[in-house]
Parts: structure tokens; sequence; C-alpha cells
């Protein structure tokens, strides 16, 4: 019953998932295709026959294929036949196509056409002709070329009928010659050369096992379609199978590829596992399909290859699969025992497609029906799935086919392999995955005139990072130096990188070194990459594009990450810990510290760097550099003993809390020389050039949330220590993912960064990010946890767009310890918040429900934003930064579209814009792109004030250090105090801003319903625009207004 | 306490110096504060200034000077009333300003006063609409005065931060009012339930309390893992959920009930979904 009942949503989506991606065959439809055919058969049919075809109807192809002889007299098709999925009513849409199978004439081939390509220069002549009269039908709207397979060497036509159907966008007829009969099978065979070019210099002919094969497919395709119609056509849930896994392809490019896997070798897949009776007729669609995936992911049968059982005498000889196996690295011989149907398949496809299968696996292994999002519903493209992404532009290279365009294989898928080669070998353990696809035919190619166009699209690079540990590895060990052979080999690949060396254990080896710092060893990778494409392939650098580091821009001070300061941070943050318990002179001793601050846990976008005035030294710096006014202290909780003393209101407890700190501080003061600067609330300390702002975690604080929560539900106010207890729980959940993954702190970083450049600093706390992050990460399916910055910070954008916010809460299980138990809690939590959503749509809230295991009641971080409306303004923001760049990824960026452009907020989004003195803002530097506006009309403008400057002046480090050391500003902030300031005096707009150093707020118009106070509806905007500019007077450069609040009547 | 009112005065003094100080400049609304006169004057001179600084058009410049003019005729009592109020800025009621609105430079005053009268009064104020200011932008001066902008922020923060000495007086003042405080209100409430005719024994000998008198509730030395251990040990005396076979049978019924449930819920999401074009995996 369990298993049933779980299954049971998943079984409700699937079937609706059919439903939608299903097509059925209806008159409109069955009347399009066949008008469309009998179109096809109308133009075929005006064809004289017996007209001289000859090379001139494509000359430039048949040169550049290298065939010689072949010319022939034109001869109508024996038969024109729908095949391929429409007839075995597998469609899946969005790819809604009709097979046309035209099966060429003998007539017009000669018997040992198979030689040099005449057959394939022939074919394609044969269609030229016929795509010349299918041009001048009426009824067709336009003739494409397109490839079968990406396999320039044959192509198909590409039929639009000229009626358009609303149902069916984009509906084509492709036209596929056949060539059943045409040659004799033998001659076709693994172990014979067929093209005489190929083998003048060497002795023994070169076998040319895939030529054999593009021409054996061909000869049976209708058999084998044939074959696969007769499995289908009465098996309702295998081909609803058959779809599942079709749309489970499409959602994954990279194994929907040539040399991977197609919709016709998946019906193959399926149809070996019905005849081979791992499917039978009781299963369901999704059964079929774990099956199915199951078997990819793990069967043995792989490894000898698949073959289908034999109803005819046709069997497959033990030295026969020997040969294919050494030939091809995937066997899956047709049921006529004549080809291997998977000889496009690569070693490196079968493997992706494998580990692909494996998570699918695991996908469905998952409780309840999240895994149907995952499977069926989550794009896993090029981009959001490899670690490392690399383009080659390789148009106009002249080595792709400097030995002929068509071989055995064709020229491009020579060099895909190629460059997969070298990577593999420069690479080594580094990389789990390599995938190289070069994807070459394109709707406009023309290729009548040569193939030499095929090179315009990108080659694409993928990379799988194996672990961290091994992709940042500075030293690359090789072969010991006495083992001369391969010691040279080595030193071939690696050129002048490679050194020998002497290692710690007395070994001596050829090695290559890349050293690097630390915050920047994921350029290592991209290192070696470079210099192995370089080193082998005669490419420029600017052809080679690695998606590694373009947003690091955005994370630097100047050229340095601030990251590099952590170490020193954590030092000096272990001095204070000891000091603080050190501490005699206060009436409760310390018993625990504990950092809150992100910096502590690597996520904080700026971690500070030890400032030269904070430092316990005396001496007073030279003014050398500019040396900032402010200084941002890092929160530290501490723990005292406990003690029946305590007071027992908030408040009393409050300045209780205050007065301990400041004899801390004092204590501090006293004993280390540790400057203590105190307000009535927060108490700050510098040591080691960084400043620790102490806070005091009283547990009977808790308690008193509790006593709260019994009285009054709805007005639930956590107090001081529920929220510092909050953070504590917070801060060192994520310190501990953040060791398990060292990818985390950068992707949370970029993620941070993204939020407050787009100006919604007010709308997603720090700690919300860091969740969605970890989410990535501790439930990275259908992925794998993400290796590289940019892959998961794509995540974290399609995360953020896609996700269903308002049904589902989002949960982060971290230890991944949630009890049934945990998991009910929180989802009632969820309905319960969700309760007030029937009746009012729009006042959702929390409109993010977050639940972690100190929260189950989202109520830490996104209990007040964001608000249904921040919301989708947020999820709005992320679509498009994600399709900007996954396009940045894939396709090249010529014209304006640039990476910055991920951070650059568009100004025209809000009713009006604050723009602020840059130079008054507290740490310049950060500021990513000056803010201007030439949209709006400029309403008020006002000048900077000389009380701030954010860099010391040489006058300031005139007199003791004492004074210079409290003109050092802790935690001042202007754009704060703006915003705390707006926010107090007016209520009748919403501000956005970048808390991280933009220089730009955003301000839309609230459009509360309000009964009595319409007086302020009526105000003048611009009235209260000039109020806003006055309240930040000394700071604001200028105030543009864009439009009027909309008047509510 | 005591301090507080000394710092408060000194600020205020500081507050009256900086004020004084900065006359010379010419700081629009100081001037107001100081003379209605003058601000008129000032008024003209500002829109003279203005002329100079924004590329605006003449026509617009014109407007404002008239309409500068045309302030000096505003009656002053309900300005003065805005002084009081707020002695920085000088407000300008807002059912006298129909035309005067439009004047750009006096919005801010007008603002202030907006507030006061929606917050104070809570009277709806005829709605009018007011046509834009076709005036350029609006100048704001890098400011002199401590009440708004950076200045404000400077000061705040600097006069946050006294030192640890007075920090520590602060708090001690402010603790010793509050025991005081505490102390009035239970000897008012042990009064009021005297006047009841009952006599509240106090026994302050023996066993700490562990109770809060008022409400019942423990508090105080019991550690949370304590009672949370006591509370656990209760429970396992009850009896277990599966111990009946009603149990059993209502156990499940419930989670066909929610499983159920659960299925219409995906139904009506999926077709939500499909409405709004997002069930496609395309």
């Amino acid at each position: 019953m369990d298993v049933d009942t779980l299954m049971e949503p998943m079984d409700l989506k699937v079937s609706e998932l059919l439903k939608e991606v299903q097509v059925d065959y209806s008159p409109a439809l069955t009347e399009l295709v066949d008008d469309t055919v009998s179109a096809i058969k109308e133009a075929i049919n005006q064809i004289p026959e017996g007209i001289e075809v000859t090379v001139d109807e494509a000359p430039g192809f048949v040169k550049d294929i290298g065939a010689d002889k072949v010319e022939f007299k034109f001869k109508k098709p024996k038969s024109v036949e729908i095949g391929g999925s429409y007839s075995m009513k597998c469609i899946a849409k969005p790819d809604i196509n009709v097979d046309l199978f035209i099966q060429l004439p003998k007539e017009c081939f000669h018997e040992k056409d198979y030689l040099n390509y005449r057959y394939h220069a022939k074919r394609f002549l044969y269609l030229c002709i016929l795509k010349k009269f299918l041009k001048s039908s009426s009824l067709v709207h336009k003739v494409e070329w397109s490839s079968f397979h990406n396999e320039a060497r044959k192509p198909v036509l590409l039929v639009y009928p000229a009626r358009k159907v609303v149902e069916f966008p984009g509906l084509f007829v492709r036209v596929i010659p056949t060539a059943k009969f045409l040659f004799n099978v033998a001659k076709l065979d693994m172990k014979r050369n067929n093209i005489r070019a190929l083998n003048q210099e060497g002795n023994t002919p070169l076998p040319t096992p895939r030529y054999n094969s593009s021409m054996l497919e061909d000869m049976f395709l209708e058999d084998n379609t044939e074959f696969l119609k007769k499995t289908f056509l009465g098996w309702r849930e295998l081909r609803e199978a058959l779809i599942l896994l079709k749309v489970w392809a499409q959602q994954r490019s990279s194994i929907y590829a040539h040399d991977c896997l197609n919709e016709f070798l998946i019906a193959v897949i399926l149809s070996y596992l019905a005849t081979h009776e791992k499917v039978n007729n009781s299963m369901k669609p999704l059964q079929i399909f774990r099956v199915t995936m199951d078997f990819i992911a793990s069967s043995k049968s792989w490894s000898q290859g698949l073959y289908f059982w034999q109803q005819r005498e046709v069997k497959v000889s033990k030295e026969e699969r020997l040969l294919y196996k050494e030939t091809f690295p995937v066997v899956i011989c047709d049921s006529y025992a004549h080809l291997n149907l998977a000889f496009r398949m690569k070693s490196n496809g079968f493997l992706e497609l494998q580990d692909e299968a494996a998570l699918a696996l695991k996908c469905l292994e998952k409780s309840g029906d999240v895994a149907f999002e995952d499977i069926f519903m989550t794009k896993i493209d090029f981009s959001s799935k490899f670690d490392y992404c690399i383009r080659l532009n390789l148009k106009g290279n002249s080595k792709v086919c400097a030995s002929g365009f068509c071989l055995d294989d064709e020229c491009w898928r020579f060099y895909e392999q190629k460059v997969h080669n070298i990577l593999s070998q420069g690479l080594s353990d580094r990389a789990k995955f390599i995938r190289v696809i070069w994807r070459n035919f394109h709707s406009d190619c023309d290729i009548e005139n040569g193939l030499s166009t095929l090179d315009t699209e990108p080659l694409l690079i993928g990379i799988s990072v194996s672990s961290l540990e091994k992709a940042f590895r500075v030293v690359d060990i090789g072969p010991n130096a006495d083992n001369k052979e391969e010691a040279l080999k080595f030193r071939k690949f690696w050129g002048e990188k490679a050194e020998l060396r002497r290692f710690r254990d007395g070994k001596i080896a050829e090695s290559t070194v890349w050293e690097s710092k630390q915050w920047a060893k994921h350029l290592i990778l991209k290192r070696i990459i470079e210099y192995v494409l370089l080193q082998h392939l005669s490419l420029s650098k600017t052809n080679v594009l690695q998606v590694v580091d373009q947003l690091d821009f955005s994370l630097l001070h100047g050229v340095e990450d601030p990251m590099s300061f952590s170490a020193s941070l954590l030092a000096a943050f272990e001095l204070l810990s000891k000091r603080l318990r050190c501490i005699e002179d206060i009436p409760l001793k310390v018993s625990s510290v504990q950092p809150l601050d992100p910096a502590f846990r690597f996520t904080s976008v700026f971690p500070p760097r030890p400032h030269p005035l904070a430092s316990e030294k005396g001496h007073v710096p030279k003014l050398r550099k500019l040396i900032s006014c402010c200084i941002q202290p890092l929160e530290v909780m501490i723990q005292l003993e406990g003690s029946g003393n305590w007071p027992m209101d908030e408040v009393a407890i409050e300045k209780t809390k205050s007065a301990f700190l400041l004899k801390i501080g004092e204590s501090l003061q006293n004993s280390w020389g540790m400057t203590c600067i105190a307000t009535e609330d927060d108490v700050d300390v510098f040591l080691s050039g960084f400043a620790f702002r102490l806070k005091i975690l009283h547990e009977r604080g808790l308690s008193l949330v509790k006593r709260e929560i019994g009285s009054d539900i709805v007005k639930r106010v956590p107090s001081v220590d529920k929220k510092l207890f909050v953070r504590g729980q917070h801060s060192s959940m994520i310190n501990g993912l953040q060791g398990i993954y060292q990818m985390y702190g950068p992707v949370v970083r970029l993620a941070k960064r993204w939020v407050a450049s787009h100006l919604f600093s007010d709308c997603l706390v720090e700690e919300a990010v860091e969740l969605l992050v970890a989410h990535l990460f501790v439930k990275p399916l259908p992925f794998t946890a993400p290796c590289s910055r940019i892959v998961g910070f794509l995540r974290f954008l399609r995360l953020l767009a896609d996700y269903d916010w308002t049904f589902s809460p989002f949960v982060v299980d971290i230890n991944n310890d949630f009890t049934p138990i945990d998991k009910k809690e929180i989802y009632d939590n969820f309905t319960l918040s969700r309760k007030g959503h029937e009746e009012n749509a729009q006042n959702i809230s929390p409109s993010m429900f977050l639940a972690t295991s100190y929260d189950k009641a989202s109520e830490a971080w996104t209990r007040f934003a964001p608000n249904s409306l921040e919301l989708k303004r947020l999820v709005a923001y992320a679509r498009s930064s994600a399709n900007l760049l996954t396009r940045l990824v894939l396709e090249d960026q010529t014209g304006p579209l640039k990476w910055e452009c991920l951070f650059r907020t568009p100004l025209s989004n809000y009713d009006a814009v604050i723009l602020l003195h840059a130079d008054r803002l507290p740490y310049p530097q950060r500021l990513l792109f000056p803010s201007n506006s030439n949209q709006g009309r400029l309403v008020v403008h006002g000048n900077a004030s000389k009380a701030f400057q954010p860099f010391m002046l040489p006058g300031d480090l005139r007199g003791n250090s004492e004074e210079i050391k409290h003109k050092l500003m802790v935690n001042f902030d202007p754009l704060r105090s703006y915003v705390a300031d707006l926010q107090k005096e007016f209520n009748t707009f919403k501000l956005w801003y970048d808390s991280l150093g933009g220089d730009a707020i955003g301000l839309t118009w609230e459009t509360k319903k309000r009964g009595r106070d319409e007086a302020c509806e009526g105000e003048d905007p611009i009235k209260v625009l000039k109020g806003v500019g006055e309240v930040g007077k000394g700071f604001v450069r200028s105030v543009y207004f864009l439009k009027a609040p909309r008047l509510m009547k | 306490m005591g301090n507080l009112k000394e710092k408060l005065e000194e600020e205020k003094k500081k507050k009256k110096k900086s004020e004084k100080a900065k006359k010379t400049n010419a700081e629009l609304f100081q001037k107001k504060v100081m003379l209605k006169k003058e601000e008129k004057q000032n008024e003209n001179i500002k829109t003279t200034g203005k002329k100079k600084r924004r590329r605006e058009k003449e026509n617009n410049v014109n407007a404002d000077k008239v309409e500068g003019e045309k302030n000096k005729n505003k009656p002053r009592k309900k300005k003065r009333k805005g002084e009081e109020k707020n002695n920085a800025l000088v407000g300008k009621s807002v059912q006298q300003d129909g035309y005067e609105e439009q004047n750009g430079k006096s919005k801010k005053p007008n603002r202030k006063k907006k507030e006061h009268h929606t917050l104070k009064k809570g009277e709806t104020i005829p709605e009018k609409i007011e046509e834009a200011v076709e005036d350029g932008a609006y100048y704001i001066s890098s400011g002199e005065d401590c009440s708004k902008g950076m200045r404000k922020w400077l000061t705040e923060y600097r006069q946050s931060r006294p030192g640890l000495k007075v920090l520590q007086q602060w708090i001690d003042q402010f603790i010793t009012a509050h025991e005081e405080k505490l102390e009035q209100e239970r000897n008012e409430r042990e009064a009021r339930v005297a006047e009841d005719g009952w006599t509240v024994v106090v026994h302050h000998k023996g066993r700490k309390k562990t109770t809060d008198s008022q409400s019942g509730i423990t508090v105080g030395s019991v550690a949370p893992a304590v009672a949370e251990s006591q509370l656990t040990k209760k429970k396992h005396k009850e009896i277990g959920p599966d111990f009946y076979r009603v149990q059993k049978r209502e156990a499940q019924r419930n989670e066909i009930l929610a499983i159920q449930s659960k299925f219409e819920q995906d139904r009506k999401r999926i077709q939500q979904l499909r409405a709004a074009g997002k069930f496609q995996p395309y």
C-alpha cells in the first residue's frame, strides 16, 4: 500500500503530462499531413522521368564529399511512405514533424555505387531535383535543408506546408531518402574499406565502418521502422513510456545529441526491453520508464552490446560481436543483424547518458512527487549542467578539414574526438565528464555549394568537475623520470610546461605546476584548458572562450578578492574568543563565543580587510594608500554562565546585557589595550584590524517568546534573544555546510551581489539567500552539486525564477535529518500560512515560505519580506537574468548584452529614482556602475556634504593614536540612515536599494487602499520627492520623477 | 537621569550655537526660522539663483517669481503654527495651497505640514489634483544644519558614543529607575490585594521560588532541558497511538483522507498551471 499511495500523485502528474505533450490524431492534423504528403507526391510526379542529373546541381557538395561518377537518369522513387514517430503515434510536443521515407529507385544507382561516396552524392542530387520541384508547389510554404542526425553527408529536406494550423505550429515533413535493396550487404561489412582515397599509402586498407554504417542505415531504415511499429502500435503503455522518455531526453540537451541519444534510439532501446520481456503488458508507463532508466544506467548488457533475439536463422557470430565491440563503443545491433544502430554514439556521450539515467533513478527514489518536476519539467541544458563551459570558435579554421571533409567519419566528428582527447589527457582526473559537441547544421546552410560553411556554430565543451580538491590541485605529478618513454610522451604533450621535480618522498618525476592564490584557484582549470588547447590546436586565444571568471569582477576589491583576508579574520576571532573567555573581572564568566557574521562563514560579499587603524598597535599608518573612514563590525555572540539574578522583563534584560558588555569592553581595553567603542545598544572592540560587535545571548530570553505565543498568537514579535538564537543556529548550520562544499561561499556571494545590485536588499535578507543557495547543494537533483560559481549562480537564478513559491514550502534540510513528523509540521505550518490566500491573493505572508530545522514556521527570514509584489518582481528579474546568463554561456556575445548587464539594473522600472553622491558612500570602491538616469524628469538635485569623506584625509591622521582611532566610524552607513529616515517620515512609497554599495534608490508608490487618509492620495508627487531629497541633504545627488502614483478612487 | 537632562540641554545649546553660526550661510530654512520677512526675500533670491543654475525655460522662471510674490500675501498665522511644531521647518497649510503648490521651493515644508494635518487632526482634506510643477529641479544645498541629511546622521553617530563611563552611568540610572518603577507597581498591587480583604503572606525563606507569582508559570532555575525531559517522561505514560484497533483504523482513514485531499489539490494545481501555460515541459 505504501508504495502505491506514494506513487499515486506522481501518476496523476504523469498522466496529465502525457495529455499535454501527446498529439491526438485529430482530423485537422491527419488532413494537414495527408495534404502535405500528397503535395510532395504531386511534385514528384511532375518531375519528368529520365532527365539527366549531373554534378551541376550541387558541384560544391559533390566535390567536398569527394565523390566521383555521379551522373544518373532520374526515376521516380519506388515508394513514398510515412514513417517515424508519426506512424507509431508517438509524437511528443513540441517537435511535431512527420518523417516521409522516399525509397530511391535501383535504376539510378550502379552496383558499385557504395564506393567513394557515390551513393551519398547521388542521394543528395536526387534530393536537389526534388527540392527544385517542391519549391514551385503552391501547397508548400518553404523547403529547407537539414541533416540526418547532424550527418552533413546525409542531408534531408524539410517541407513546411503552406497551410498553417494553429494547434500545430511549425509542423513540417522530413523527406528522408532510403536505399532499400540498393547494395549488397556483404560489401558493406565493418571490416571493408569502401573509400579508395583512404588506402593509398597504407598497405592494408583501413576499414571504413562508419561510412558503411551510414549506408546500411539507409538500406534498413524502413525495415527497422516497420519492426518498431509492430512493437509499439498495439501497446499503449509502451507508447506512453516512449513519450515520457522523449520528454526526459528533450530536457537534457547534452544527451539528446548526434553522438548520443535520439528519438529513434530511444524507441529501439524500448523495443529491445519489450522483446526481451524486461517490460510487460501489466506495467504502467512510469514503471516502464523506471525500468528503462535502470537498464540504461546499470545493465550489464551494454558491455556485450544489445542484440535482438533472432526469429530467423540470421545469427550474429561471436567473432562478429567481438568486431562490433572493437569498432564501436556502444552496440545496438538491429533485428536483422546487419548494422549497429548506435554507430554514431561516442563513449563520452554514452557515459553521460548513463549518468543522467542514474540521476533520474535517484530522483525517482525520493519519496513523494518531487521527482516529477526534476525529471520531466526541469531544463538541464549545457549551461546549467556543466561546471565549466567552453566555446571554441572555429569558423574558417582550415585545420578542421585539412584532410578532407568526409573520411570514414566526417571531419567535424574527428575534431570533436581530438578536442576530447586533448582535454581528457590535460585534465586527467580533475574532470568527471567532458562533453564535446559541435552542432554543424543550421537552417540557412547552403550545402549545395559545399560543406565549408558548416563551421559557423561554435564548438561547445562542457566539463563536470570530479571534485574540487582535484580540480584545485596545484601540482600534477606525471611519470617517473626513469620511465623514459612515458616521460617523453608527457613532455611532448605539455611542452615547456612540463618540469622535472623532486618530491618530498624522494621521487623524481615529470610534473606540471599551476601556482595560484587561494582565492583564484577556480582559475587553475581555466589555465590548463587554455594551455592544452592552444598547445595542440592551432587556435588563437580569442577563439577559446571559457565561461569561468566573467562574473568575478563583482566580488573583487580592485584586483584582489577580499576573501583573501579570511584567514587573518579567523585568527583574530580565535584570539578574541580566547581573551573573552579569560576575562576574570566580570560577575559571570563568558562560557561560549560564537561567530554570527557571514564573513566568518565565507559567505559575505565583502569580508572586511584588516584596517590599519583598528589594530591594537599604537603606530599611526602613513597615508600611502586610501584609508577608509568606516569599518564594518562583525557580530559575535557571547553566552555567559547561568545565573538566577537576571531581571525578568525584556527591557531590563537588554540593559543588563549592555552593562555586561560595557564591562567586558572595559576589561579588554584595560588588559589588552584593545579599543572599545560603544553605544547604548552596541559594543564594538577592535582587534588585529577588525571590529567585532559583541552580543549576549541570554537563554531565559528565549522562554520569554514562548510566553508571548501563549498570550497572543497573531502578534508574535520575537525577542532580541530569539533573533540572536536563530542567527546563531543559522550561522553554525551554514558554517558546517560551507565546510563540505567549497563552492558554496562563492556562489552565495554572487547571489547576494545580484540580489543587492538589483535593489532587492530590502526584500530578501542575506540569510534567505544563503538558504536558497544551500538548497542547490544539499538537494542538487536532478543535477549534481555545482562545482563552479557560474553554474551555481545560474541555478540559483533559475531556482528563484521557477520555484512554485505560492503553493509549495521551500524546505532546506541541511543535515538531511528531517523526520516525517518534522515534515508534517512544516507542511501544516505552510497550509496555515496559506489559508488566507483564498480570500486575498495579493496578501500572502510570508510569500516565500522558507523552513529549516531551526525555523519550521518560516518566521526567521521571510516573515515580512518579500511580500507577494516584491516576490513577483524578484522572480521576473531572476528569470530575465537567468535567460541572459544562459545566452551568454552558450552564444556569442557580440552586441550590447554583456556580462555586467547581469548586475546592472535598469532604473526605468521605478516610479522615481534617487541618485546618491557615490563619493559619500562609506565604501565607494564597491560601487559597480555609477548610475545615471536619462529617463524621467529631474526634480531635485543637491551637492555633497563636506562633513563626511569615505577616506581619511592627511589631516585626520595627526594627533595621538587613540584620537585617530576614535575617528574611525564603526558601522556608519549614510544609506541605511537615509532609508530609515525616509521610512519614518513617509509611508506613501516603497524603497528599493542596494545595501552593498549602490548609488541608486528606486522608489515606487504604494497603492494602499485607504479609507480616511485620502488626502495623501492627492498629494503632489513632486512635492513628496522634494521632501525625499530634503531628508537626504548632503547625500542625495538628484531625484528623477518617472511616474505619478495611480489614483485610487 | 540628571545627567541625561544635562546632556539634552547641552545638545540644545549646541544646536543653537550651530544655528547661529550658520546663519551667515545663505541657507534658506535657517533664515525662515529666524525671520519671516527674510524668508520672503530669500525665496526670491533663490528663484533667481535657480535660474542661473538650471537650464530651465524662461517662462517657468517668471511663473516662479510670480508665485514667490504671491506667497508674500499669505496669512502668516498658519505658518507660525508650523514653526512651533518644528523649529527647523516652516509649513504652509494645504488648504491654502491651490496655486501656491505650484511653487516648487516650498515643497518640503508643505509636506511636513500636511503630515501634521493627517496625523494629528485626522481630518479629510478636500482632494486636489495638482498640476505638475513646470519649473526646473529643486535645489537642496549641501546643508549645514544638523536636522537633516548627512550632518544629522553624523551627529547622531557621535552623540550615541559618549564613551564607556557615560554609558555605564546611563544604564545604571535606567536600571535604578526601572527597579523603582517595578517596586512601586508591586506595592500598588499588594495594596490593592490587601484592600480586597486578603492578606498577602510573604514567605522568603527556604527554596528559591521557581514559579511566577502572577501567572504560575515555572520560571528561573528549571533548565529547559530538564523541563523537556520531564515532559517527554509524561508522554510515555500515555497509551500508544496504535493500542486500540479503533485508533489504528482511524489513523488509516485519516491517512487515506489526507492522500485524497492531496490528490485533489494536485489536480487543482495542475489545472491552474495549465491555464497559466506553465505545465509544459518545453
